[in-house]
């Protein structure tokens, strides 16, 4: 080989990787979810989380609010309380935590970094390729939710199968359609038919479509999404959620969602109680509203009263035995509030089938008189 | 966290205008947690249909309710459960802060005097009430004078109206943020020795009090003219002055009604004139008042009108906040020694 060959190549490949490093610090270019590496044991289960008002406390509602979002250090951004306690608890287990948000790739490095302040280390991190959408002229999908996250959550699946999935997204967006969709795709209860359509009423380029269709054809099947959190930062009413069924819990707070892990036996009382330390400590919540927080799942039915019990039992154990010391008076209100519903029991669910389509259209129309109000 | 018990049960609308009113009332006051009581079952299914935030809304629950039109004495005796007295229960205990009812007013009265103690110095609690002046009055250009008593007592002595003058003050310091509010006692006639001995006595008393601005006497007359902010009198006199005060503001828009149909000179009169109409109906609406205060008790109660909607109960609830946020209970008995001490000293003791 000649020199001159061995120059040319060598400059070529520097180029290459140059380009390619611009194009992923401009975002354009975002790598693949790293997926499995190879040859380890595949997850026990996997934690989705989206970023944007479900972990972070984000203000996108105006021109102003996402400038203001844009050029935000890394330090002004704020979690919601309990938010990295919760996910700090998975991890210990060993669980995979996937996210996936609608946040521009533009924000990778400030999201890392604040990830990483809050210590929470995550496996895959999906961001959205808005810029690539801009110079495709794809502007449709700048807003929409469903043909991005959707295929980027089986696309997941696929790199990393488990046998059991919890997701956790907010109520500003589609999540809970979303959510209930992958899921009933992954439980093989919604038709590539179905989906067909539910992507058309989703305005879905019909590329993408394709794409999303042989995703859903290849995604490892099985009733693997065991629950589904909505965080409910604008504070929509939860009956609205009601008809996703008792997989999905519309939770004001991350104690609640705690709470039901523990009732799914994913965290131990003792998880449970430190991530309602954890929102203790930042004076953002009292003893008293986290109380509240508990008897709110109990009235709604999210949370059974003997399982209310066993945590309280448990925690007044730990008190006693000076694992809490100090926090009695937290045992105590906890106790109060169950008392103070007398045992009333709570509605009872009706679990019906999703007619997605509908779901899709409703949401589309009420998006647009949200921003006709100007609200988003 | 001030810790307001809402009577969920209590007033035409409730439950569902009370608990939607503490469901707006969670997301705008972000230091107050709300406490509804009433039936568990029925407020737990109406919750999830309301923006709120979950954790400052607490339910507790309470077996029965008074109704509207029942006698306070029977329900308390036949309902120990019913969620007026629960709810003064709670506080009592120390699990509560301020009471807000929309709830038959006797049976709120009674249970608040069966469970609640007076304020050192005060010995009897007074209802007050609003009226629209002519007159706007604090840093909120309050269109309303306070008047009490109107109707949880009968009679009153002087040492009754000494404390209605101190109580009624504190709270016009406070809700319609006037630093000093004009005290006048009701009387038929200005001078100082008109009416009875009690207003007499109590004329004596209130002109030597300094943290007062006591003016004297007013008449009748002088009450929706706004000569003085707070209106000082026997529950029996207020319940009247309030009653006649209401049915000539009925009379009158019954006459213009009559007017409206009769002539179409005075209908075209009227509508040159319906936005005028309009802003007096803005100014008088109870409904952004809040409601009335029961003064006198350890902790605040707001009695809200018994045709209270959402909006009314949640302004009634920040009304409560508020008087927890300025310690009113606090002012009024600090003031009320202040007096008594004076009163000692000087040895004027009616």
């Amino acid at each position: 080989m000649s020199i001159a060959r061995l120059l040319f190549e060598q400059a070529t490949r520097k180029t290459t990787a140059m380009a390619k490093r611009m194009g992923e610090q401009i975002g354009l270019l975002e790598p693949p979810p790293p997926g499995l590496p190879f040859g380890s044991a595949p997850p026990r289960h996997v934690f989705r989380w989206d970023l944007d008002k479900t972990y972070l406390r984000t203000e996108f509602d105006s021109v102003r609010d996402l400038v203001k979002s844009a050029i935000e250090t890394a330090a002004d951004k704020q979690a919601f309380p309990g938010a990295s306690a919760l996910l700090r608890s998975l991890q210990q287990e060993g669980h995979r935590i996937c996210i996936v948000s609608g946040s521009p790739t533009q924000m990778r490095q400030v999201l890392a970094a604040k990830l990483a302040l809050d210590g929470v280390a995550y496996d895959e991190f999906v961001l959205k390729n808005n810029l690539r959408n801009i110079l495709r002229g794809r502007f449709r999908s700048l807003r929409a939710q469903i043909p991005y996250k959707l295929p980027a959550m089986l696309e997941s699946r696929i790199g990393a199968t488990a046998p059991a999935e919890t997701l956790f997204g907010d109520d500003a967006e589609a999540d809970a359609i979303i959510y209930c969709l992958y899921a009933d795709i992954v439980a093989e209860r919604v038709t590539l038919q179905e989906l067909e359509r539910v992507l058309a009423a989703a305005r879905t380029y019909d590329d993408d479509a394709q794409r999303v269709l042989d995703l859903a054809r290849r995604v490892p099947k099985g009733p693997a999404v065991r629950r589904m959190f909505i965080h409910l930062d604008r504070r929509s009413p939860p009956m609205g959620f009601r008809k996703f069924g008792q997989r999905l819990v519309p939770v004001y707070n991350y104690f609640q969602s705690a709470l039901v892990l523990f009732t799914d036996g994913v965290l131990t009382a003792r998880q449970v109680l430190f991530v309602a330390l954890d929102m203790l400590d930042t004076k953002q919540f009292e003893v008293s509203t986290l109380a509240n927080s508990m008897q709110d799942l109990l009235r709604r039915g999210r949370l059974a009263p003997q399982i209310a019990e066993q945590l309280v039992s448990e925690a007044e154990t730990a008190v006693a035995g000076g694992a809490l010391a100090g926090r009695g008076h937290m045992v105590a209100e906890f106790r109060t509030s169950i008392a103070a519903l007398a045992g009333t029991p709570s509605q009872p669910f009706e679990n019906t089938a999703l007619d997605y389509v509908r779901l899709v259209d409703e949401e589309h129309a009420s998006r647009k008189q949200r921003r006709k109000q100007g609200l988003s | 966290m001030h810790r307001i018990v809402v009577d969920a049960m209590g007033g035409d609308h409730a439950p569902e205008q009370i608990v939607e009113g503490a469901a707006a009332a969670s997301l705008a006051l972000r230091g107050a947690e709300i406490i509804l009581v009433g039936d568990a079952a029925v407020l737990g299914r109406l919750l999830p249909r309301m923006r709120h935030d979950g954790s400052r809304v607490r339910v507790h629950h309470a077996g029965s309710y008074v109704d509207m039109d029942e006698k306070p004495g029977d329900a308390l005796q036949n309902k120990p459960d019913a969620s007026i007295f629960v709810c003064a229960d709670l506080i009592a205990a120390g699990q509560g802060d301020a009471l807000v009812s929309a709830g038959n007013t006797g049976a709120s009265v009674l249970a608040c005097a069966k469970k609640w103690k007076l304020l050192p110095g005060i010995r009897r609690a007074a209802l007050a009430s609003v009226y629209p002046t002519e007159l706007r009055r604090g840093e909120k250009n309050d269109p309303f004078s306070l008047i009490l008593d109107v109707g949880a007592t009968i009679d009153a002595s002087a040492e009754d109206l000494v404390g209605f003058a101190v109580m009624g003050s504190a709270y016009a310091r406070l809700v319609s943020k006037n630093p000093r509010p004009r005290v006048a006692l009701l009387s038929n006639g200005a001078e100082a020795g008109k009416g009875p001995a009690a207003v007499v006595q109590a004329h004596a008393i209130l002109s030597t009090a300094s943290d007062l601005n006591f003016i004297g006497n007013i008449e009748g007359l002088d009450i929706p003219r706004g000569v003085a902010d707070v209106v000082v009198t026997s529950g029996f006199v207020g319940n009247v002055v309030l009653k006649m005060l209401e049915g000539v503001s009925e009379t009158v828009t019954r006459l213009a009604r009559y007017a409206h149909k009769e002539k179409l000179v005075w209908r075209i009169g009227l509508s040159a004139l319906s936005s005028a109409i309009d802003q007096l109906k803005m100014v008088t609406d109870w409904q952004q008042y809040g409601g009335a205060p029961l003064l006198g008790f350890e902790h605040p109660f707001i009695k809200a009108h018994g045709r209270s909607n959402a909006r009314a109960i949640t302004n009634a609830i920040k009304v409560a906040n508020k008087a927890l946020a300025g310690n009113l209970c606090g002012n009024i008995a600090r003031t009320m020694a202040e007096v008594e001490d004076r009163q000692t000293r000087g040895g004027s003791t009616p």
